[in-house]
């Protein structure tokens, strides 16, 4: 990119420095000489240009020979930089340009990168899984040690877990990994996160998973069962919390650390890959006075996931009571019209149980799915998408959703 | 040689006494609390959006990069521990620095854009401090002309470094983090030591007229930029006496001369391009010097190089007591080492016998015109403390510093002077545009001015006791007393006179501005006399309340019909009356009194 060196002349007063791209029409934002940036209306200022610089980033010259490990980008805060225009921070680095900073990475083990997606994690779709999953199979079949997935954190534990079932049996860790800060930040998490996810790709978990910040401080890491993950605080660096059960391992490569927590699958598994997706399934948060009609509109949908409240519930209203609005007979509808419906808990935390209610009873007389299965709405919504890319007749669907796969569904809640 | 002309501007750093910039949390201290949090964070040095690694930043980088900080509930919140992003500029703070921009004839910016200055020594979690311009090109009278006010910025207070640890670990603690600054940089117009003093104290009160300007120890800071001709800009920072000013200003200046006279003198002696560095640990196998044996008795290592052609020149003096050698220590000193040793110095002081010396001389091969230096230290330390010896010593130019002021006005090299590629968008907070109603709302904010506010206190008090309230830092609670109804002498004398003889006598009113509100309160009730006020305040700094106060030491004041039996009692002497009542009447009504009986 080029900037442009000018002399800006405002009421007699002048101002040197480069034109800054994130100017419009009504404002010239300049970077003085002093490194600060500042607006200037346009408004009677004459503009005197001195010449122009080439800002370029430094890319590291990547040889891209194949490594022990496999980064593949899909973009995010871990990949994210300043874009100029808006000043805001845009996902556009390259994974050779991240690993310009990050010399370190290079004693834990040799690597390659590829770049899938340049993107938002908001703005991914299943289609999105399956690329990368189809991208992650390569890898693996040309016979990589481990997978890192660098990966925006806002969808990251949806990713995890569509991953977690396309790719089971995985014979080598798969690690997805983001950033809460930036990398262009000096406290960054980014470097000390994809340095705890490269140690835990060459580690003997081979699983789908997700390595992030444990706590607040700067030192080790969780690796977290990519099915049972999720992003339980907007910004903070240990946002990425195992769900009701314990953390796979605690990972700390500057200690040389990897300590399982709990049962593993050994690598050397064989694959079993299965990439289709079903892109048309809705996941609905229920609430208090939610309009019937908004279930009615989900009728054209090939599954329906509902995050309900407390133990699996929505309003069915058993003892007619006054100024409900029950939305029991829109779920009895599609239901009956073949659709698959999910149950899961806006609690996040504990277990689906359709029984101990009438609400729960009268739901599942329903044809409703997912009593006594602790899956989190974004496993559960993941999981539709997944069985119902390869299987449509209900009744089946019912079946295959409530298998355990990849430790989605526990079978006892461990105190 | 000629007097060289001095070019010399000044910064001030002057805390605000509004919420914090970028978090809704108070401004306050932590002092001695026990922390409710205590974190650890890894600090690395990022690029900026120009592709530079700013120079300075890349020194810390060489350094320890872990860092522990301590936070408290009460003033720290996720922005401090850099968990979440920040939320936009305090408007208070925002305004005031308009207002006072605007009070210096100053160019206010269309847009605010703030930026994150790269700062990696651990003293901002985020690895780098908010800052905004605001405004440029002002200007102010001084007694030598204008002097140009280059600009003026909001920035957001580092945290407070409380120790670093004997791993090297630095210790923070983060309540201060955050609170507002301004930053008022002067043009290089200041044309003396004496001058840079007024300009600093000029600022301070203009920025003390407020009314929102932080009170107490720390508050106010000042750094001077001074450069002579064949010289360059040094930064001395932390500036905390405005007395001493005009001698750091003479030191520096001198320092610089004396600095050209010796790389006169070093003219022809080139820089040797790697001189070795030897392990001398062997020569001190037996050394009677117990500095160097404790330092090999737990491992470390005495390594050095020699100087060739510094004969001599380690020993110049360059400040008052401070020697070129001095200068290299403290470039030595930034790698971790307690100081060096050279050639030039008195090396019996060390106890480093004739002999340990000649063998130094011989393994260095030394020659008649070269010096040598060495360190006691871990290996690493050492070569990377020589190696920042070298570096220094092969200089042939002044080049820029920042400096710290010592107590007598010498000063010590802290670190390069950072240069422009520190700054880099802060792209979480929009950039804010300054409309007229903000410019308008900014002026009634920042207060009448400091003209204005001189005025009013010429026509409160005489010309020397509003000279001398004007500059005081107890302007502020002045203005409240008087408000309350105290006689503007009465409130001016006892907040310049009288606790300044209670401190001398070791009696120190921690909260002047409460303490003397509560104080002037019950006087004002007619409670008790003038002359009672420095017999009541020495009670109230132990705590104790004023009611309390004149009833332990008998203080009421006598008037009324009690009075009119005292003036009887003693024969209408005013002189016996006074002599034994002092603290509790009134001499003029008891002369109002004896005039009517
Ligand atoms: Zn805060």
């Amino acid at each position: 990119m080029k900037l442009k060196r000018v002399k800006l002349n405002k009421k007699g007063v002048t101002y040197e420095g480069f034109i800054l791209p994130q100017s419009n029409d009504k404002t010239i934002v300049l970077k003085l000489e002093n490194g600060y940036n500042i607006g200037l209306s346009k408004e009677g200022t004459s503009i005197e240009e001195l010449g122009e610089i080439e800002v370029l980033p430094k890319t590291k010259e990547t040889t891209q020979e194949r490594g022990e490990i496999a980064i593949l980008s899909m973009g995010g805060t871990i990949c994210s930089r300043v874009e100029y225009k808006t000043g805001a921070v845009f996902p556009s680095t390259t994974p050779g340009e991240l690993m310009h900073n990050l010399p370190e990475l290079e004693k834990i083990c040799s690597f390659h990168t590829k770049s899938l997606f340049a993107m938002l994690s908001e703005d991914m779709a299943p289609k999105h899984w399956s690329i990368a999953a189809n991208a992650i199979k390569e890898e693996i079949d040309q016979g990589v040690d481990g997978v890192v997935i660098l990966h925006g954190t806002d969808t990251m534990h949806y990713s995890s877990a569509a991953l977690s079932y396309m790719l089971q049996d995985t014979p080598v860790p798969v690690v997805l990994v983001g950033a809460q800060r930036s990398p262009d930040r000096p406290s960054t998490d980014a470097r000390l996160n994809i340095l705890n996810a490269a140690y835990t790709a060459k580690g003997p978990i081979a699983q789908v998973g997700v390595c992030m910040h444990a706590d607040t401080n700067d030192d080790y890491a969780y690796f977290h069962l990519g099915t049972r993950v999720r992003k339980m605080h907007t910004s903070s660096r240990d946002a990425f919390q195992s769900i009701g059960v314990n953390p796979l391992a605690k990972v700390d490569f500057r200690n040389e650390l990897f300590e399982p927590r709990c049962n593993y699958d050994d690598r050397g598994g064989k694959l079993k890959f299965n990439n289709e997706v079903s892109e048309n399934v809705a996941l609905v948060y229920t609430y208090p006075g939610m309009n019937p009609k908004i279930l009615d509109s989900l009728a054209d949908y090939d599954g329906i996931v509902i995050a309900g409240t407390g133990l699996g519930h929505v309003a069915t209203d058993p003892f007619k009571a006054k100024n409900v609005k029950r939305v029991l007979p829109e779920i009895q509808a599609l239901c009956a019209s073949g659709i698959p419906v999910v149950m899961s808990s806006q609690c996040i935390f504990g277990r689906v149980n359709l029984n101990v209610y009438t609400a729960g009873r009268m739901l599942q007389e329903a044809g409703v799915i997912g009593s006594d299965a602790d899956w989190t709405p974004e496993a559960a919504y993941a999981k539709l998408c997944w069985v119902l890319g390869h299987e449509k007749n209900q009744k089946k669907v019912e079946t295959e959703m409530m298998i355990p796969i990849a430790g989605d569904i526990t079978p006892r809640s461990v105190v | 040689m000629e007097e060289p002309i001095l070019k010399c501007g000044i910064e001030i750093h002057q805390r605000l006494d509004t919420g914090k910039l970028f978090c809704r949390c108070p401004s306050t201290l932590s002092e001695d609390e026990k922390p409710d949090l205590q974190i650890i964070r890894n600090l690395r040095a990022s690029e900026s959006e120009m592709g530079e690694l700013d120079r300075a930043a890349r020194l810390e980088q060489e350094k320890q990069l872990d860092f522990k900080y301590d936070a408290f509930r009460r003033n720290c919140c996720l922005v401090e521990t850099d968990e979440e992003p920040p939320l936009p500029i305090d408007h208070e703070a925002l305004l005031l620095v308009l207002g006072v921009a605007q009070q210096l004839n100053m160019r206010v910016v269309d847009q605010v854009h703030t930026m994150r200055k790269i700062v990696v020594d651990g003293s901002n979690t985020s690895g780098f401090q908010r800052t905004a311009l605001i405004a440029t090109n002002g200007f102010m009278e001084t007694s030598q002309g204008k002097v140009g006010i280059d600009t003026i910025a909001v920035e957001e207070e580092s945290a407070g470094i409380l120790e670093t640890e004997k791993s090297g670990l630095k210790h923070y603690r983060l309540d201060r983090l955050g609170i507002p600054l301004i930053e008022l940089a002067t043009s290089p117009d200041i044309v003396s030591g004496e001058h840079c003093k007024e300009v600093a104290e000029k600022i301070g009160m203009i920025l003390r007229a407020t009314g929102k300007a932080a009170r107490g120890l720390g508050t106010i800071r000042q750094d001077v930029n001074i450069s002579i001709p064949q010289g360059t800009r040094v930064e001395i920072k932390g500036v905390q006496d405005l007395k001493l000013i005009p001698k750091i200003v003479e030191i520096e200046v001198n320092r610089q001369k004396n600095l050209l006279t010796l790389l006169e003198k070093l003219k022809g002696v080139q820089p040797e391009e790697n001189p070795q560095v030897m392990d001398l640990t062997e020569i001190f196998a037996n050394t009677e010097s117990g500095l160097i044996n404790r330092g090999i008795v737990s491992g470390q290592r005495v390594m050095g190089f020699r100087l060739q052609g510094h004969k001599g020149i380690l020993g110049t003096e360059l400040q008052p007591g401070k020697r070129y050698g001095t200068e290299l220590a403290d470039y030595a000193k930034t790698a971790g080492v307690k100081g060096i040793i050279h050639s030039d110095e008195e090396l019996s002081k060390y106890k480093i016998s004739s002999e340990e010396f000649t063998k130094l001389r011989e393994n260095l091969e030394v020659g008649e015109e070269d010096a040598f230096v060495f360190v006691v230290a871990e290996e690493g330390t050492a070569r990377m403390a020589l190696a920042r010896v070298k570096e220094r010593a092969a200089l042939r130019e002044i080049i820029g510093e920042t400096r710290k002021v010592n107590q007598d006005g010498t000063s010590a090299y802290m670190r390069p002077l950072p240069g422009k590629a520190r700054m880099y968008p802060e792209t979480d907070i929009r950039a804010i545009d300054i409309t007229q109603t903000t410019l308008i709302e900014a002026k009634q904010r920042a207060g009448e001015g400091l003209d204005a506010k001189k005025k009013k206190l010429d026509d409160l008090l005489n010309p020397e006791m509003a000279k001398r309230m004007i500059k005081s830092r107890h302007l502020k609670t002045f203005e409240k007393l008087v408000e309350m109804g105290v006689e503007p002498m009465l409130a001016a004398a006892t907040l310049e006179d009288t606790l300044v003889a209670l401190r001398r006598e070791g009696v120190e009113i921690k909260n002047p501005e409460t303490t003397l509100s509560d104080l002037f309160e019950h006087y004002l009730k007619g409670e008790f006399v003038k002359s009672a006020i420095i017999e009541i305040l020495p009670a109230m700094a132990e705590g104790k309340g004023v009611l309390e106060i004149l009833e332990e030491r008998q203080l009421h004041k006598i008037s009324g019909e009690p009075l009119k039996k005292l003036v009887l009692e003693h024969n209408k002497n005013l002189g016996e009356i006074m002599k034994n009542y002092r603290l509790r009447v009134d001499a003029k009504e008891v002369k109002e009194l004896m005039n009517s009986l």
